[in-house]
């Protein structure tokens, strides 16, 4: 028995001296009016998953540099604590709080409710009160960042459409459950009917498993956007997280042309560079940014405030892209823009 | 007189025996808990950050206040139910790893019931009723989604450990499917695989105003004292467990022994499924996909910390639901990743279960019994 | 040799094939549609088979292992750390990088085999508790390492994105690989390729050599064994071992052949799917490869069904489910287990701590 204590006296001192190596935590008073405090919440997903939740969150890093602001996330481990996670900021005194993914939509309506001097910001979350008659149920300290996803999918379809030489083209999307992903698969198939309508399309949603796995499986997305390759598809649009990058990386790796999603992939994956067609945007790290500044600013805009989306530059293979392509490109953003082209293309699946 | 003092010193005797077995019980999870909280640490400062800090925003994010007790009862609602379910299986010999499936199985009964049940009646129901019959069916659901695996294993000795993690892809798959289609939530603005939300008069109330433990977190105590009840003072409890202790040997006593199996499984199911139930009932008010994380294999550590005895898996659910509770906090003052909460819970877990180890790095006496939980595939 | 088993194999094999090319045969050519999925089963079967030939290591020696899951992880994991280190830090050529990555992942595997040895040899703790632990801890330790080393700040990688070197390039078998529509299937990956060669290799030693008599006795009847002089725990050990690096390879499948990529729990359970196909093949390599590739095909169909979706009859939308579709691999193991296709029976002292 005596040497049982020893031993725990042991560790506690060895705990000490873990105790002292370390730094203090820097928990700065977010409750001061001066203090300007931004936090993020994921959903149930993690930070550094080079698609969604990261490019938030490289928006809020960015208010920091440039706004001076605090910021802090905390990651989602389970859809119970939504509330509980936005509350951790909220009862910190953060001024502004971000939330990622339309999951986290009600929670946050309902949060903003209960927190009037908290300006909300909800990414992927469309606001329905904004379009009703009622007033009674607008929230002034809300917005919701949304995007014009079918119109970035409509543009990389075109382009595939005019770059494709076996005249068929696919795309691996994660699940369809989720509108944004679904409206970028339907955009690209709508881009590409626009260009050529008898094109072959292959459109492969990854619904089959559960939802916390459909946008973590670049093995499946390899498999079957390989597969999609052996059946002569020439160009591979990968949308939905590290699924539809491992779509990409497989395209870029077979040598057919490799179209990303969300930010500029020529940047994210180095791997699928050489072959990276371009990316369907979805500008989520400036338009976070703005929003952010607004709010700082004291004008933060309340209801759907929407994001810019867009077509990346070529890279490596801007010689390959014939010139009237680059035109033609040119011309179908003008005219989404400006609204003499739609996409046909419902906010959800119907 | 003489005879009556003898009496009081074999009482004491008894009594003192009771309290060095029960110290000994106690002894090693402690002492797990605590290596692995250190070895934890170690891990903590090797990346960087301050273990000391981390543990004390853990600390504060768990018990900290009095919403934070809420919370870590919350968390610790469906790992107890979980929890029991491992271990009453663990009584039985029988591994259940498909808790994950029997609780998914579980929700979305009770769900269906919660939302459908009125409309289809075409009357409200009356809490009095309404509450009882979602629980009910969620229980009775997780329970037929266990007793599968338990039928096959009595009677064509398919070993329970594959079939039900076979069970927990289909139920997934299954409620995938439902969610999706048939049982998605109608309303226009809804984009997740969900369920409508359920009645009013489904809803299981909060045990106090304003916070979020509910009569759910009573409801898993009272279930608690009810399985040890079971166990120890029933006959099938004798049954389930001479059947775990030694099949053979409980043929020969004229124990039906496929027959305690499938119950075995059943009842664990029931458990389980009760898991599922009160996150709908109590706190979700509806199904949502992944809601359930991983649910199913931290049930087994709670389970084989808590020594398969309800009263240690209770204090294990509660120790458990409590670092992933106070995992936010520590987060948002340390940035530690949460996921050195899944290290620390698999260090418990190899401790606890390799007491060896335990008993070397701390010069304790070994104990000579050894408790037989599972056996091969041959069964 | 089971041929019933390999009948039903082949004719699930069959009407998953059948079905897609009869949906997709206006569209597709069969020829195409049958080639397109056969390499595609192939491919995806890689990590299976290793699983499975890991099991059969473990399970044949006398220690179930249902820890694949998490050597897989562990392994996919360091394997691509270890190539990341040699491309990026020690500025290695991406080709030798990739191969140190190989190499690492078949160790880790093996150091979370040895963790599994010693807990069911040694320490004698229940051995499916054993792998429960290896599956949680790989979980926990890839996903804390995987974001202290690349996300945080001031991190060895600075949360820069890893310049991962690539992955392993495929080999084409000479004349077979330029058959057309065909040749697909003989233009194949490495580690695909390595996978084959050891479930024939497995084949060989366990039943034709020493070694694979001996690893049977002490799988079968310790005792018996110990009295002929084997020693019990020294075999016990090393198959596990071996076990661990056939999982390590299939866990160096995700990340350095498949996906230039590391996900926090990116192996999906395809660790306890090898372990189903292990026990369909009722403990043979061959077996299990071919349960593997059942399991292969069946993903293969689900990926084909998706392309063919608008070309389903109405009278069979019950394919356009792919929730329903990907239920048959489960099912259909369970059916096995039950006996009603071929009994399988599992190494008699499989799970039993070996007391002298």
């Amino acid at each position: 028995m005596k040497k049982l204590y020893f031993v725990i006296a042991l560790l506690l001192v060895a705990s000490m001296v873990l105790a002292a190596c370390g730094g203090a935590p820097s928990e700065a008073d977010c409750t001061k009016a001066d203090v300007f405090c931004v936090g993020m919440v994921t959903d149930v997903g993690k930070i550094d998953d080079k698609s969604f939740n990261q490019s938030t969150w490289e928006g809020v890093k960015q208010a920091e540099s440039d706004l001076g602001a605090i910021v802090q996330y905390i990651e989602t481990t389970d859809s119970k604590d939504y509330a509980k996670n936005i509350s951790t900021f909220a009862d910190a005194g953060y001024d502004v709080i971000v939330t990622v993914g339309f999951a986290l939509g009600e929670a946050t309506a309902a949060a903003a409710v209960q927190y009037p001097d908290v300006d909300f910001i909800g990414v992927d979350q469309f606001q329905a009160w904004q379009y009703d008659e009622d007033t009674t149920n607008d929230i002034a300290n809300l917005a919701g960042l949304v995007f014009p996803e079918d119109q970035a999918g409509f543009l990389v379809g075109a382009l595939a459409a005019q770059m494709t030489k076996s005249k068929k083209i696919g795309g691996v999307f994660g699940t369809d459950v989720v509108p944004p992903v679904w409206r970028f698969g339907e955009g690209y198939r709508a881009g590409a009917m626009y260009i050529n309508p008898d094109i072959e399309i292959f459109i492969v949603y990854h619904s089959d498993v559960g939802f916390d796995k459909t946008f973590t499986d670049p093995e499946w997305g390899a498999a079957t956007a390989n597969s999609m390759i052996d059946k002569d598809a020439d160009v591979i649009f990968g949308g939905g997280g590290k699924t539809g990058n491992g779509a990409v990386t497989a395209a870029a790796q077979r040598g057919v042309y490799a179209i990303g999603v969300d930010t500029d992939q020529y940047y994210t994956l180095p791997e699928a560079a050489p072959r990276l067609l371009s990316s369907a945007l979805k500008l989520l790290t400036p338009g976070t940014f703005d929003l952010i500044k607004l709010a700082k600013e004291g004008s933060f805009p309340s209801g759907n405030f929407l994001g810019k989306g867009g077509y990346a530059p070529y890279h490596d293979l801007d010689a390959e892209v014939p010139a009237e392509v680059k035109a033609k490109m040119e011309e179908i953003n003008a005219a989404l823009l400006d609204g003499s082209l739609q996409t046909n293309v419902p906010p959800v699946k119907p | 007189m003489a005879k009556s003092a003898e009496q009081t010193t074999s009482q004491s005797h008894d009594l003192r025996q009771i309290l060095r077995a029960s110290m000994d019980a106690l002894l090693v999870p402690l002492l797990a808990v605590l290596t692995a909280m250190i070895l934890g640490g170690l891990v903590i400062a090797f990346a960087g950050g301050n273990p000391i800090y981390a543990y004390l925003g853990l600390f504060q994010g768990a018990f900290g206040s009095t919403k934070a007790l809420s919370e870590t009862a919350v968390w610790a609602t469906p790992y107890i139910f979980a929890g029991l379910a491992v271990a009453l299986a663990f009584k039985g010999g029988l591994f259940n790893i498909g808790a994950e499936g029997q609780l998914a199985f579980g929700a979305v009964v009770s769900a269906l019931i919660g939302y459908a049940l009125p409309d289809l009646l075409g009357i409200s129901l009356p809490a009095i009723i309404h509450i009882p019959l979602a629980v009910g069916g969620g229980m009775l659901a997780g329970a037929l989604w266990a007793a599968i695996p338990g039928a096959l294993k009595a009677y064509t000795g398919g070993h329970e450990v594959i079939n039900t993690i076979m069970m927990n892809y289909i139920a997934l798959n299954m409620t995938s499917f439902l969610l999706n289609a048939p049982m998605k939530d109608p309303n226009p603005l809804n984009v997740v695989a969900r369920t409508p939300s359920i009645a009013e008069s489904a809803r299981i109330p909060p045990l106090f105003e304003g916070f979020r433990v509910h009569w759910g977190f009573a409801l898993a105590l009272l279930v608690a004292f009810l399985v040890w009840w079971l166990l120890w003072k029933t006959t099938l409890g004798f049954e389930i467990r001479t059947v775990g202790a030694n099949p053979d040997a409980a043929k020969y006593a004229g124990i039906n022994v496929k027959r305690t199996i499938v119950l075995t499984m059943a009842l664990s199911g029931l458990l389980a499924g009760l898991a599922g139930t009160i996150e709908v009932t109590a706190l979700n008010y509806r199904h949502e996909l992944g809601f359930s994380v991983g649910y199913g294999f931290d049930a087994i550590a709670i389970a084989l910390l808590g020594k398969t005895h309800p009263l240690g898996v209770v204090i294990a659910a509660i120790l458990f639901g409590a670092m992933r509770n106070g995992a936010t906090r520590m987060q948002f003052l340390t940035q530690i990743p949460v996921d050195i909460i899944s290290v620390i819970q698999a260090l418990i877990l190899l401790l606890v279960a390799a007491e060896a180890i335990i008993r070397y790095l701390y010069r304790l006496r070994a104990r000579e019994e050894r408790v037989v939980l599972t056996r091969g595939w041959g069964g | 040799m089971d041929w019933r088993r390999f009948g039903v194999i082949a004719l699930v094999i069959a009407i998953l094939f059948g079905v897609v090319v009869l949906i997709g045969k206006n569209q597709t050519p069969p020829m195409v549609i049958i080639t397109s999925m056969l390499a595609t089963t192939i491919a995806v079967a890689t990590p299976l088979t290793l699983g499975a030939l890991s099991g059969i290591y473990c399970e044949r020696a006398g220690v179930v292992n249902i820890g694949i899951e998490g050597m897989m992880l562990a392994a996919a994991f360091f394997g691509w750390l270890a190539s990341i280190y040699m491309n990026s830090i020690f500025g290695f050529a991406p080709m030798p990088s990739l191969i140190v990555g190989v190499i690492a992942a078949v160790l880790s595997g093996a150091l979370f085999a040895l963790l599994h040895a010693a807990l069911s040899i040694t320490f004698k703790v229940d051995q499916i508790i054993g792998g429960t632990v290896i599956n949680i801890l790989a979980i926990g330790i890839t996903g804390f390492l995987n974001r202290q080393l690349f996300f945080e700040e001031g991190s060895i990688f600075g949360g820069n994105v890893p310049h991962a070197p690539g992955i392993l390039p495929s080999i084409r078998v000479p004349l077979l690989a330029d058959v057309p529509t065909f040749g697909r299937m003989f233009d194949q990956q490495p580690i695909t390729i390595a996978a084959i060669a050891l479930v024939f290799i497995t084949h060989y030693v366990l039943f034709y050599t020493r070694w694979g008599l001996r690893t049977r006795a002490v799988g079968e009847h310790p005792r018996a064994a110990d009295t002929v002089g084997i020693n019990v725990a020294r075999m016990r050990y090393a198959n596990v071992i071996i076990g661990g690096c056939m999982a390590g390879l299939g866990g160096a499948y995700f990340t350095l052949q498949s996906v230039p990529s590391f996900e926090p729990l990116m192996t999906n359970g395809r660790g306890f799917i090898s372990l189903a196909a292990m026990i369909f093949g009722n403990w043979t390599p061959i077996g299990a490869w071919a349960a593997s590739l059942v399991f292969g095909t069946a993903q293969a169909m689900q990926i084909n069904l998706q392309f063919f979706r608008e070309l389903i009859l109405p009278e069979w939308a019950f394919l356009k489910n792919s929730y329903i579709v990907g239920l048959a691999p489960y099912i259909l193991t369970m059916l096995i287990l039950t006996g009603i296709i071929g009994k399988t029976t599992p190494p008699a002292a499989d799970g039993v701590p070996y007391e002298k």
